[in-house]
């Protein structure tokens, strides 16, 4: 008996000392009672701030409008989920520029980033620049430095896609400027011009409306032939598109307008892609009976049918899969770009939902002047487009399976130079059948919106605690549900979740109204 | 004599000294093992589940929320205790299922076949081969599954008689069985090692008095390898909790990254869990934990009994001395 206590006691203490060890290294806790969010945490960043300002009061302040770079040896540090072998050759060619900053790069597969990331800031190698998947997981964390000073002093800013600053994306409904996209992958539909030949039926027009691109649906799908023709194959559903082409108003998925969300919009979206597919206008998925019925191959592909009039895949699958001869002269499969159609007409280019993929200083680093130029230099700047160009343009540099780097999931440019735009423009066909289309593409699809979860605080918390677990994807389409039904509670509780991300990131009171 | 005689502590010699410090130092990565990766996170996590904590560039944000993290598991998260029961009714049934189809196997692998390696080699080659990536191709391509086993049919079955939550564990079972099979290829060599020790000479006798394959399995078989079968279910149910395609995992770790969760609630979802997990393996050990064997049992009960005889007599002698001393008073007396 007296060993049992003896044991209990031991253990107590063991427990009690290591307690103190974990809630005594409470490094982020200045022991107020104010609760911790994004703004306060901005106030740990006056410090470096201050001596950042300081260090640049003497000298003067440089035609950009930016405070000159640091001249002393400094590293620096930028982790990311983008091409491996790009971002090293670009921080070479930063280092070149900026002989005195030595840049590490290091690239983490973007299923463990999170994971990584958390880990280094927990062993206090937190990086000075970097990459994010998803906005609730940086704000929630407090990872992001308040980079409006030097955003906003930032000519080169204003000559970048327009809508990153008429949206105000990676301010998160606040006026400060914590995140901003450092690549894009622009909204894409495209049309199989063979198919269309074959089938008899007039190519749309580029500037095409959303009522137009339905009808083509409608009208290319054959099921008298076999295997048969259908109008749609989709790899991105037809609701994320409408969300954004419903309305010019609207500045984010389901309805965001930035005084609240209205998922009445996303619903109508929603059911017109139901009623497409339970009337067989959408091409079977892989890996169903459906699929097995259609092409004899479980696993076949819509995209290497040649059977599929309108394809919404990613923008990089024309580079990386259709571009190839395999497809173009064996298969004659012929895919064209359109930019994605609006409801309405719409005078000059039109908002369309695109892939931007977010970028941010960390909140801790010493440098924030030079992170802020990486980043740029990684992301959006002029310069560094220059640089991604050249590699781009020279196809002897080729990532680990061989594949030059324009093969590689490459992004289109953020910055609006007319140099860097008509390079990239030179990347893709230019001949007389395919050139008009992408001309007018890159045209077209210069106005981005992004995808929620990159531009909405609570976003992904309500998809990820609500939207996804209600299953309404597929219910709507089987037909088991009407996607209307849902709008008004899950408008409810979008709205919800924006409140509470405000609340805990921010500090902000938010209240819907719209 | 009042008091016991004091044994005397025999001190040890300058060997034994040495060999006990072998001992120690031998067994020492293990304590560290212990200390550094078992005990220290065993309490940071637990510490951690009491906390909101957000893992900031200036440092661990930690601000201390009570049980707070338990109850918003219990009272507002619709899915971790949901999932919580029908993983303790998924394992309850599972580790049963395994075990026998191991200890079948094994048999079967004790017994004069041919090419007797070739099949330990097939019944084990899952352990090795099934994991992470392998397992979700297979599971996405409906490997895992009995195809003309109808888990819809048996569903509504269920149904009918048994509350959803407990027709719907069932039938999980049932839908993935084939993985559940899977696992069994380290209870198969443990049950295999076990069979080939029993003495042959038993089966001999038993068989020398007539006694069938039957009654040998239940009579020699069974009772020998009794404390092998206890070992396979509490291996089995780590094994299939720790399983990195176990959705409450997975739920625990989203749980870490999510915006309004993070590593506090994670921790407190992970000890649930736990307590969960341990729960099983407490009703596992106390419907199979060996009982003493018989003719201990007798040897005991014959020990208590002389004891309790000798305390007898000791009483009757003391009683009979008094009584001789009070006639001897008497006759004195008079």
């Amino acid at each position: 008996m007296k060993r049992r206590i003896a044991l209990l006691l031991v253990l107590t203490m063991l427990i009690s000392a290591l307690s103190g060890c974990v809630f005594g290294n409470n490094k982020a806790d200045k022991g107020s009672n104010q609760t911790p969010t994004n703004a306060t945490q901005g106030s740990d960043q006056a410090d470096t701030k201050e001596k950042n300002e300081q260090a640049n009061s003497n000298e003067a302040t440089v035609s950009t409008g930016l405070p000159p770079m640091t001249t002393e040896p400094i590293t620096l540090k930028y982790l990311n989920f983008d091409s491996e072998v790009l971002t090293k050759k670009l921080a070479e060619k930063f280092m070149d520029k900026y002989p005195n900053i030595t840049v590490e790069v290091e690239y983490i597969n973007v299923a463990d980033f999170g994971t990584t990331l958390l880990n280094l800031i927990n062993t206090g190698e937190v990086p000075d620049a970097f990459m994010f998947s998803d906005s609730d997981f940086a704000l929630s964390n407090y990872l992001l430095y308040d980079m409006t000073e030097l955003w906003e002093a930032d000519p080169e800013n204003q000559n970048i896609l327009p809508t990153i600053n008429e949206l105000k994306i990676g301010y998160y409904d606040t006026d400060r400027k914590w995140a901003t996209p450092i690549k894009f992958f622009p909204g894409i539909v495209y049309v199989d011009k063979t198919v269309l030949e074959t089938l008899n039926i007039p190519m749309p027009r580029m500037d095409w409306t959303w009522e137009e691109m339905i009808q083509l649906i409608k009208d290319a799908t054959d099921h008298t032939q076999s295997p048969a023709y259908y109008g749609l194959g989709a790899y991105n559903r037809l609701d994320s598109l409408y969300g954004i082409a419903a309305s010019q108003d609207i500045k984010g998925e389901f309805g965001w307008d930035g005084t609240g969300f209205d998922l009445s919009v996303w619903a109508v979206g929603e059911q017109e892609f139901a009623d497409l597919k339970l009337n067989r206008y959408v091409a079977p998925e892989r890996e169903t009976q459906r699929m097995e019925d259609w092409l004899g191959d479980w696993e076949g592909w819509a995209g290497a049918s040649g059977r599929v009039a309108v394809m919404t895949e990613a923008y990089w699958t024309y580079m990386n899969i259709w571009d190839t001869p395999e497809y173009k002269e064996d298969a004659k499969i012929n895919f064209v770009p359109y930019a994605i159609p609006s409801v309405d007409e719409v005078d000059g280019v039109a908002n369309t939902i695109a892939t931007l993929d977010m970028g941010g200083i960390s909140a801790a680093t010493k440098h924030p002047r030079e992170a802020y130029e990486l980043l740029k230099f990684m992301g959006w700047g002029k310069e560094g487009w220059e640089a991604k160009m050249e590699i781009f343009l020279d196809e002897s540099i080729t990532n680990a399976s061989g594949m030059p780097l324009k093969r590689d999931s490459m992004p289109a440019p953020i910055t609006m130079d007319e140099g860097v735009w008509a390079d990239y423009r030179s990347l893709y066909p230019t001949n007389e059948e395919e050139g008009p289309y992408w001309d007018a593409y890159f045209k077209n699809c210069t106005r981005p919106v992004p995808f929620g979860w990159m531009s909405i605080a609570g976003y992904w918390t309500f998809c990820d605690e609500y939207f996804n677990k209600l299953n309404i994807h597929n219910l709507v389409d089987s037909g088991q549900a009407k996607a209307a039904d849902y709008a008004a509670e899950a408008t409810e509780k979008a709205n919800q979740y924006h409140q509470a991300a405000m609340k805990q990131y921010f500090n902000i009171d938010w209240e819907p109204t719209n | 004599m009042s008091k016991k005689a004091k044994v005397k502590k025999v001190k040890l010699g300058k060997l034994e000294k040495r060999e006990a410090r072998y001992g120690y130092l031998f067994i020492l990565p293990w304590f560290i093992g212990v200390l550094v990766f078992l005990l220290i996170p065993l309490v940071q996590s637990f510490q951690f589940s009491l906390a909101d904590i957000r893992m900031t560039p200036f440092g661990r944000l930690i601000t201390f929320v009570g049980h707070e993290n338990y109850t918003q598991i219990w009272l507002e998260d619709k899915d971790f205790p949901v999932m919580l029961v029908s993983y303790f009714l998924e394992t309850l049934l599972s580790v049963p299922i395994i075990v026998v189809f191991a200890l079948i196997i094994a048999m079967l692998l004790n017994g004069r076949i041919k090419f007797k390696g070739a099949f330990r080699l097939i019944f084990f080659l899952p352990v090795i081969i099934v994991s992470g990536p392998v397992m979700l191709m297979l599971t996405g391509q409906g490997a895992t599954t009995i195809n003309t086993m109808n888990v819809q049919a048996i569903n509504s079955a269920l149904n009918q008689f048994l509350p959803q939550y407990i027709a719907k564990s069932i039938s999980e079972v049932f839908g993935n069985m084939v993985t559940i099979l899977w696992y069994s290829g380290v209870q198969i060599l443990i049950f295999l090692s076990a069979l080939q020790k029993i003495d042959a000479s038993l089966y001999e006798a038993a068989k020398m008095d007539g006694g069938s394959e039957w009654e040998c399995f239940w009579k020699i078989t069974l009772p020998t390898i009794k404390s092998m079968i206890l070992l396979n279910a509490v291996y089995t149910v780590i094994a299939t909790s720790n399983n990195e395609s176990n959705p409450i995992i997975n739920i625990i770790q989203n749980a870490m990254f999510a915006g309004n969760k993070g590593y506090g609630y994670a921790s407190a979802m992970a000890w649930m869990y736990s307590v969960a997990e341990t729960l099983i393996i407490g009703i596992v050990a106390l419907v199979l934990v060996t009982k003493r064997d018989a003719y201990d049992k007798q040897v005991k009960k014959v020990k208590k009994d002389r004891v309790k005889q000798n305390r007898a007599i000791k009483r009757a002698r003391r009683r009979g001395r008094r009584n001789d001393g009070k006639i001897k008073k008497a006759l004195n007396s008079k």
